[in-house]
């Protein structure tokens, strides 16, 4: 029967964190999905990375990024 | 192709290898023991993750790689997406599993669901199925590099147990043995494994990217013209675009399906897979590791396949179809000139198929000793686990047993499968496996409507489903099916083929499976759970999860806690249990200091069930102190509960006798009540007598007092005045009587007028005093006030308040002797105002305390006389004082000046205070409205 209380550690600042990640995971998850993916099944070249190959590889990095630095400026 | 390095040499590099993880792992136990733990490391932590990647990572990704492309992704992109949902998802099961002293997947799934025995087994006989066809693969891979090494250097036996296959499981079982089970308490942390594996998944990624690195600027001269190679090539070339992948854009399904498939498994199997569930969640130390695993973890993964495709190219380049995909890793190093680097590349894939079969073993073995074995061990022989006094020994050895049963099961699968499609594809097909405990977990985490019968639903319908969609298809595939049923379904019947199901054509066989398998499991454990209802403890355990956050860290598992387990067990009986099963030193420090023949209450007796849990899961520990603790007396809606999860006939008996006993209770408890009705009746005509003889002594006087005025016209004025004082006095002790008599009715009638606001406690108290003052006067007793200038305001109705406080000093006033001394002492305590009138009367006695404020009593009896009043004074003050939401009682006067003669009494109240005051916080102290007692 407790009130409902912030847990320690858990309060401001982590609730934005939160919905900042799952935001994050919308925007990986739509970018990792075929359409969108299949835009990038092109042939050619980027500095000698093959656009699909070097696209896919790109935006993971640019998800781990975002990531790390959501989790830093909290 | 260059020959292979020498067998003897590479095989003392491998041993000299693992020789050097038992070292680490030693060292990490070591440390830990110290306290200077090296595992409590955000970085270890996601090292420990990087567990993920096997040689299905290592050397598979190459494999798939070279048919995909890029589709050999989707299984790390998946385990990326679950890290970003980390803050919402992973903290609360982590939570979860502290709190609940969680001990694998089927034991986190067992305790949520109201400890169910059935789940648990369940879940770890499907995750055993799964999963160990895929050691299995673990071994292979192993076995096929050093073959693709040594140019087949040692001969391949046909004999059974004399191959790489077999030594590595053999030392595997060994680290896992040792590492893994060297306690029983596995809540508690595998501090060396973890620290072996987290080296482990270092050296797999050192050894990737520098293949790598080797490949394309040793090999090929950078990246650009490894590339440029490739596109010349039209069958290199497909690899490169979306086609291999997605297959054509516009198609639905097809390949399509298979990546999105792929995703979604590989992200529940990150979670769900044994050994995921191990090192993210029981290996844990500290929930704060996750942020930084939230992006360490993924780099990682990003890193270990930054160079798969380059080395596939390069590869398919280099031999053609000549040669396995799987094993450019070792060939193209091997090819090259670099016999070290391919060593390395060897030792690399070591390291991904021993942490892989190390934690998963001892994951499963976890798991099949606390929800297999010991739940049916405890129910078919409790009589023979009751005579042991320590079970330590043989959970160890089940564990011990079940280590080394896995792995021989693995290696049978593996020197029977070879490189059938059933072993290949396992990787993928043990993933859809364990996602069927998905719905279940997750579910579990948010839906607190869900129930026990709702997960075993639909965890056994995912499970057959499963079964029927990949695994005996891969069966016949294999050939050990007739490959008819795959084409033609079972006995020609094409509705039921398994790779389309009901004429869901066209489809990815994952996808198929993902579908039908998702849809009965989602379908049943919905479905079920909405047409269900939770027992008690199911109900329970769903609040303790879905509001993990809400409750205090360690706050009851449990809120039945029923008052015959705290009666029926003493210390000495918990100490008992917890010693047979996690050793006698254990039960020593949980309940140092303790009488044994003290009754364990709820708290130790919960501290016990938290003990046994983390050595035997949840499901076993309740089934455990139960049986051992509580022969006798265990309420029988508890144990019905624990009862109605088994069929077993000597349960059923057991449950027979328990409903006799409680129904022999229940005989009990209508006897005293009937007792209890009887004594309230005597009291009710005690009372009339009271209230009766009260009315007519005032009334008496009064008219014999008038009589004397009305007949006798010539009385002295002073003694006219001196009868007429008494007369007054007289009819205004009536007045009180009555009023008294009429509030009592009101109160229990609910139909009094309350004004609860925001009051000042000191004029309240002062006004009482006020009132009462010249009743102690005239009694001679001398009354004295303490309290502080200034108090805060309480919550309460003043009229109200002042009447507890005039009832409370009257009562002082009536039992205290002439010349004796009352005081009035208010202070503030436990945030509340806290109202004490303290006498020097005679006190009350013990065993009176519980009944003096009940209605119609009065302490003393007709020994000691009558004392006057009607005994509605303190059951009014009670009931006024529970309705402001305070609480009142009795104590021995404290020691001090009013303790001169006799004990003394101390009468005292609480008031909730007006800034705390919402209407939750005054409901929280035991308000009760019974009308009787």
């Amino acid at each position: 029967m407790s009130a409902p209380e912030p847990t320690p550690g858990h309060e401001a600042g982590s609730g934005r964190y939160r919905d900042r990640m799952i935001g994050l995971f919308l925007l990986a998850a739509a970018l990792f999905n075929p359409p969108l993916l299949g835009l990038f099944g092109v042939k050619g070249t980027v500095l000698g990375v093959p656009a699909l190959y070097g696209w896919v590889f790109g935006i993971w990095a640019a998800v781990i990024a975002l990531a790390a630095v959501a989790g830093r400026t909290r | 192709m260059e020959a292979g390095l020498d067998w003897a040499a590479v095989l003392i590099a491998a041993l000299l290898y693992l020789s050097a993880l038992f070292a680490i792992a030693h060292w990490a136990d070591r440390r830990e023991a110290a306290g200077r733990s090296v595992i409590a490391s955000p970085t270890v932590f996601a090292l420990s993750l990087g567990v993920y990647c096997t040689t299905w990572t290592f050397y598979g990704s190459v494999g798939r790689a070279a048919t995909l492309g890029i589709g050999f992704l989707p299984v790390y992109l998946g385990p990326t997406l679950l890290m970003l949902l980390s803050p919402l998802l992973l903290r609360k099961i982590l939570r979860i599993a502290k709190a609940q002293r969680i001990t694998s997947i089927a034991d986190f799934l067992a305790s949520r669901y109201g400890h169910s025995p059935v789940l648990g087994g369940l879940v770890a006989l499907t995750a055993t199925v799964g999963v160990t066809p895929y050691i299995a693969l673990q071994l292979k891979a192993v076995a096929v590099s050093f073959d693709a090494l040594t140019g087949g250097g040692l001969e391949k036996s046909a004999e059974p147990f004399l191959d790489q296959g077999f030594l590595i499981a053999t030392v595997m079982a060994l680290f896992a043995i040792v590492f893994g089970t060297r306690q029983i308490d596995a809540a508690e942390h595998h501090p060396g494994m973890v620290a072996a594996i987290a080296l482990e998944s270092l050296v797999k990624l050192i050894a990737f990217l520098a293949v790598g690195v080797f490949v394309v600027w040793g090999l090929h001269g950078g990246l650009d013209s490894l590339f440029a190679m490739a596109a010349t090539r039209p069958d290199l070339a497909r690899l490169l675009g979306s086609e291999a992948a997605l297959g054509d854009a516009t198609a639905g399904g097809g390949p399509w399906g298979a990546w999105v498939a792929t995703t979604i498994l590989s992200a529940a199997a990150m979670l769900c897979l044994p050994r995921q569930f191990q090192v993210l969640v029981i290996e844990s130390t500290d929930e704060r590791h996750l942020d930084r695993a939230i992006w360490l973890f993924p780099l990682y993964l990003l890193l270990i396949n930054l160079f798969v495709l380059p080395v596939t190219l390069s590869g398919l380049l280099t031999f053609g179809g000549r040669l396995d995909p799987d094993l450019f890793m070792v060939a193209l190093p091997l090819n090259g000139g670099a016999g070290w680097l391919a060593l390395l590349a060897f030792l690399g894939g070591l390291s991904a198929a021993a942490g892989m079969i190390v934690v998963e073993t001892v994951a499963l073995s976890t798991m099949l000793c606390n929800d297999l074995v010991m739940p049916i061990l405890l129910r078919t022989r409790p009589r023979a686990l009751a005579r042991s006094a320590d079970l330590a020994p043989l959970l160890l050895a089940v564990r011990r047993i079940a280590i080394v049963a896995i792995l021989l099961f693995g290696y049978g699968y593996f020197r029977l499968a070879g490189s059938a499609y059933a072993l290949v594809s396992i990787g993928l097909i043990s993933f859809a496996a364990v996602a069927q405990f998905a719905p279940a977990l997750i579910g579990g985490l948010y839906w607190r409507g869900a129930t026990r019968r709702g997960a075993i639903g639909g965890v056994a319908a995912g499970a057959l489903v499963w079964a029927y969609t990949l695994l005996l298809p891969s069966f016949a595939r294999s050939g050990w099916l007739p490959a008819s049923f795959i084409a033609d379904g079972p006995w020609g019947i094409a509705a039921l083929r398994p790779y389309a199901l009901f004429g869901l054509e066209g489809w990815d066989s994952l996808a198929h499976s993902l579908f039908w398998s998702a849809l009965a499991n989602i379908g049943a454990y919905a479905g079920l759970s909405l047409f269900n209802r939770q027992g008690a403890s199911e109900r329970a355990q769903a609040a303790a999860f879905v509001d993990v956050f809400q409750s205090a860290p360690d706050a009851a598992p449990r809120g039945d806690g029923s008052p015959d387990w705290r009666n029926a067990a003493s210390v000495g009986d918990l100490t008992r249990v917890v010693a047979r099963f996690l050793g006698p030193q254990r039960a020593e420090r949980a309940f140092t200091g303790t009488d044994p023949d003290e009754p364990a209450g709820p708290e130790r007796l919960r501290l016990a069930e938290r003990l046994l849990a983390g050595a035997i899961g949840g499901a076993s520990a309740r089934v455990a102190l139960a049986s051992s603790v509580l022969a006798g007396a265990v309420e029988a809606a508890e144990l019905l509960r624990m009862l109605d999860e088994t069929s077993d006939v000597i349960a059923h008996s057991r449950e027979l006798e328990r409903k006799t006993a409680e129904l022999e209770r229940a005989t009990d408890a209508l006897r005293a009540a009937n007792e209890r009705l009887t004594e309230l009746d005597r009291l009710k005509d005690d009372f009339l007598s009271t209230v009766t003889h009260e009315l007519r002594t005032p009334l008496t006087s009064i008219r014999a007092l008038s009589e004397i005025l009305h007949d006798d016209p010539e009385l002295a004025p002073d003694q006219r005045q001196e009868f007429l004082a008494v007369i007054i006095k007289e009819s205004e002790r009536l007045t009180r009587l009555i009023n008294q008599v009429l509030d009592m009715a009101k109160i229990e009638a609910g139909a009094l007028d309350w004004r609860i606001g925001t009051i000042d406690p000191g004029r309240a108290l002062t006004e009482a005093v006020a009132a009462t003052e010249a009743l102690f006067r005239e009694r001679g007793i001398a009354l004295s006030v303490e309290m502080p200038e200034l108090l805060p305001p309480v919550q309460g109705d003043v009229d109200r308040v002042i009447q507890v406080v005039v009832n409370l000093l009257s009562n002082a006033a009536k039992f205290t002797p002439p010349g004796g001394r009352t005081r009035l002492v208010a202070r503030l305590e436990d945030g509340g105002l806290r109202v004490a009138v303290i006498d020097s009367g005679p006190g009350v006695p013990a065993k009176d305390r519980e009944f003096v404020f009940d209605r119609f009593r009065q302490s003393g009896d007709a020994l000691t006389g009558k004392p006057a009043g009607t005994g509605l004074g303190l059951a009014i003050a009670k009931r006024i004082v529970e309705h402001l939401g305070g609480r009142i009682g009795v104590e021995d006067a404290p020691a001090g000046p009013c303790a001169e003669s006799g004990t003394g009494a101390a009468f005292w109240f609480t008031l909730p205070l007006a800034m705390s005051g919402f209407a939750d916080d005054a409901g929280e102290p035991p308000v009760t409205d019974r009308k009787i007692d």
